[in-house]
């Protein structure tokens, strides 16, 4: 239990009601359209969307994770956190194609990409299961915070998941993104302040970076200090293999669209930005910030374990960096930590209800049940929509325990099956609706089977995770790349009309040259010899 | 530096060319330096200053290739983004 002072809870109430209040200054502007309720009228410039991707992947389960990666493994631990160099490549390749299209959500693009009933079936299916994977989160997410508020001052877990998630859902209702990217912005400022004094405090109290390092190297623990301590090719906890699969997973991925969970959140903020490089710079940048964040937090969290090094349960050493900033900061500056926590927090479940909101509005409402409403009929619509995330989130995550777990499972396996065809659909021309679809569900039996059933029936021992992800990425490709070469291309017009609007990278010669032939894009010169 | 391509036309850079090739290469590499950079730079280690400086250096080079193609691409696009969008409303609502 942690004591606050009179100024730790002027801190946190007055951080309250600035973010409530600066999201509902927008009200006017998110009711416009439902251009403004999910998009922000696709005008930001890039720094108000890069500062929504960091605080929207700043949760209060961020540093719960990467507390225990670090603590775990040391500076290698980190590697545990780049997946999100997807952004990398993908900043200037798919984010540029997805711009293009001017595709609200994930699931709209799929009918600007393909055509006919295949498309159509992806469109619905995609936005389904980002309704449903967007209510998850939420609950995982509000569960994080039920779990620290636990542990700070013995509330019961789901007294913080409602409140907190409640005081955010009042702006997301009333700005829905405007809310969302303004608050955003002051949530990201005062979380990256916090994590910077937070953490160097932390290293401080440990000594210092001179005194952690000689400390490490009196434990004999100084291989904590090296990124690069691997247990061997495949064999220990930390092998060359599952090092190398993890590059290729994140930085490949940046070619395909979904090939991360954290792909859909961050096109939202593709179409929100006001140009193409506005859009390219916003996912780089935001990325970059994260990327400076995680190496910030892992210094902090080596203090911590030369502090205490011998802890053995996980759920102890995830708390590392909350412990440092609430057993650590003197009296007044801990509700400045919790105020930062309650941002972070915010920033994350803002997104999540008004992006989940937009799939049920746009491509299930609109798109399905609608066609002909109004943008007053559809901001209102993208309201209850909110609303029903909200009361989901509540009840998921009062059925969730194992946060790590279930993130492990998310940021692996689910992504495994579907990795490559996120990749072929951007790339590939030839690649068409039913390969996809029939991907996914695939995936979803195969990702079942090979984690949880087989090895349970003793059919498949238990593997370590880089070897599920390639065994289902196999599987995978054995059932959709059949099912594509037997089913037909795309229509040549769907096709033609989307190379010239979005201008896709990689194997689109036979689109191109159609496209050539029509006077749709200037000939390029050099043709023959290339493939894009 | 010749090899880097500066002025564009709008044609010219919607295809797809070294100078995006190079950024693919360089901007992983950023991160992995802004990242280990970072943390040995905390830790006083001399060569986590010297990463971060070539991380710095690198991710400088990287806006020096591409912005000058991204801003042609931009430039071009939004003038014929009000067509699309339009289109794009008439699939939503089965128009098209």
């Amino acid at each position: 239990m942690v004591h606050f002072a009179f100024l730790d809870w002027f801190w946190v109430i007055s951080f309250i009601l600035l973010m409530t209040v600066c999201g509902i200054l927008f009200y006017k502007l998110g009711k416009r359209s439902m251009a403004d309720f999910f998009l922000a009228g696709r005008g930001l410039p890039w720094w108000l969307p890069a500062t929504s991707v960091y605080a929207t992947h700043t949760a209060t389960d961020t540093p719960i994770w990467v507390s225990g990666v670090v603590y775990q493994h040391g500076l290698r631990g980190l590697w545990y956190t780049f997946f999100s160099a997807w952004c990398a490549i993908s900043a200037f390749a798919s984010t540029r194609i997805f711009r293009r299209s001017l595709a609200y959500t994930q699931a709209e693009w799929q009918t600007l990409r393909f055509s006919g009933l295949g498309a159509e079936l992806l469109r619905g299916w995609i936005a389904g299961w980002q309704v449903f994977m967007n209510m998850f989160i939420l609950g995982w997410v509000g569960m994080a915070m039920g779990k620290l508020c636990n542990y700070l001052f013995g509330w019961p877990q789901w007294v913080a998941l409602v409140l907190f998630s409640t005081i955010c859902a009042v702006y997301v209702l009333a700005a829905g993104y405007w809310g969302v990217v303004m608050s955003d912005f002051q949530q990201g400022v005062i979380a990256f302040l916090v994590i910077v004094i937070v953490s160097f405090w932390g290293i401080s109290v440990a000594g210092g970076p001179h005194g952690i390092v000689t400390k490490l190297d009196a434990m004999g623990q100084s291989w904590r200090l090296n990124p690069f301590a691997f247990s061997g090719l495949t064999s220990g906890d930390f092998p060359l293999v599952w090092f190398l699969t993890m590059l290729v997973i994140a930085v490949i991925g940046g070619f395909g669209m979904g090939t991360s969970i954290d792909w859909y959140p961050e096109a939202q903020r593709i179409q929100s930005a006001k140009t193409v490089r506005d859009a390219s710079y916003s996912i780089w940048s935001g990325t970059a910030l994260i990327v400076i964040r995680n190496s910030l937090w892992a210094v902090a969290i080596l203090g911590f374990f030369v502090l205490y090094p011998n802890i053995r349960e996980t759920a102890q050493y995830e708390m590392a960096w909350y412990r440092i900033g609430f057993e650590y900061l003197p009296v007044g500056m801990v509700g400045l930590l919790f105020a930062a926590v309650v941002a972070i927090h915010l920033s994350t479940i803002s997104a999540h209800l008004n992006l989940g909101a937009s799939y049920a509005t746009r491509d299930l409402y609109h798109h399905y049940f609608k066609p002909k409403a109004t943008e007053k009929e559809l901001v209102w619509v993208g309201r209850v929509s909110t609303f029903i995330l909200l009361i989901g989130s509540f009840i998921y995550g009062s059925m969730m325990q194992e946060i790590t777990q279930w993130l492990i499972f998310a940021l692996w396996i689910m992504a495994a099956g579907i990795w490559l065809p996120s990749i072929l659909q951007v790339v590939w021309w030839r690649f068409n609706s039913w390969g996809y679809l029939s991907s996914w569900i695939a995936n979803l039996g195969l990702s079942w089977l090979v984690v949880w059933v087989l090895p349970e029936f003793r059919i498949l021992p238990d593997l370590p995770d880089y070897l599920q992800f390639w065994i289902m990425m196999v599987l995978g490709t054995l059932i959709y790349l059949p099912i594509t070469f037997l089913t037909k291309p795309e229509d040549m017009d769907r096709l033609v009309k989307y190379y010239v609007m979005s201008r896709p990278l990689g194997w689109w010669k036979p689109v191109r040259l159609e496209a050539e032939r029509r006077g749709l894009v200037a000939v390029e010169a050099g043709a023959a010899k290339g493939g894009s | 530096m010749s090899w880097i391509k500066r002025r564009w036309t709008a044609a010219e850079a919607d295809r797809w060319t070294k100078e995006d090739y190079v950024t693919f290469v360089v901007s992983p590499l950023v991160y992995v330096l802004l990242l280990l950079g970072t943390a040995l730079s905390l830790l006083l280690r001399w060569y986590g200053f010297l990463l971060l400086g070539i991380g710095l250096a690198l991710f400088f080079f990287m806006l020096w290739v591409i912005d000058p193609k991204l801003k042609a691409i931009s430039e071009d696009y939004e003038i014929k983004q009000k067509q699309y969008l339009e289109d794009l409303e008439k699939i939503a609502r089965w128009e098209k």
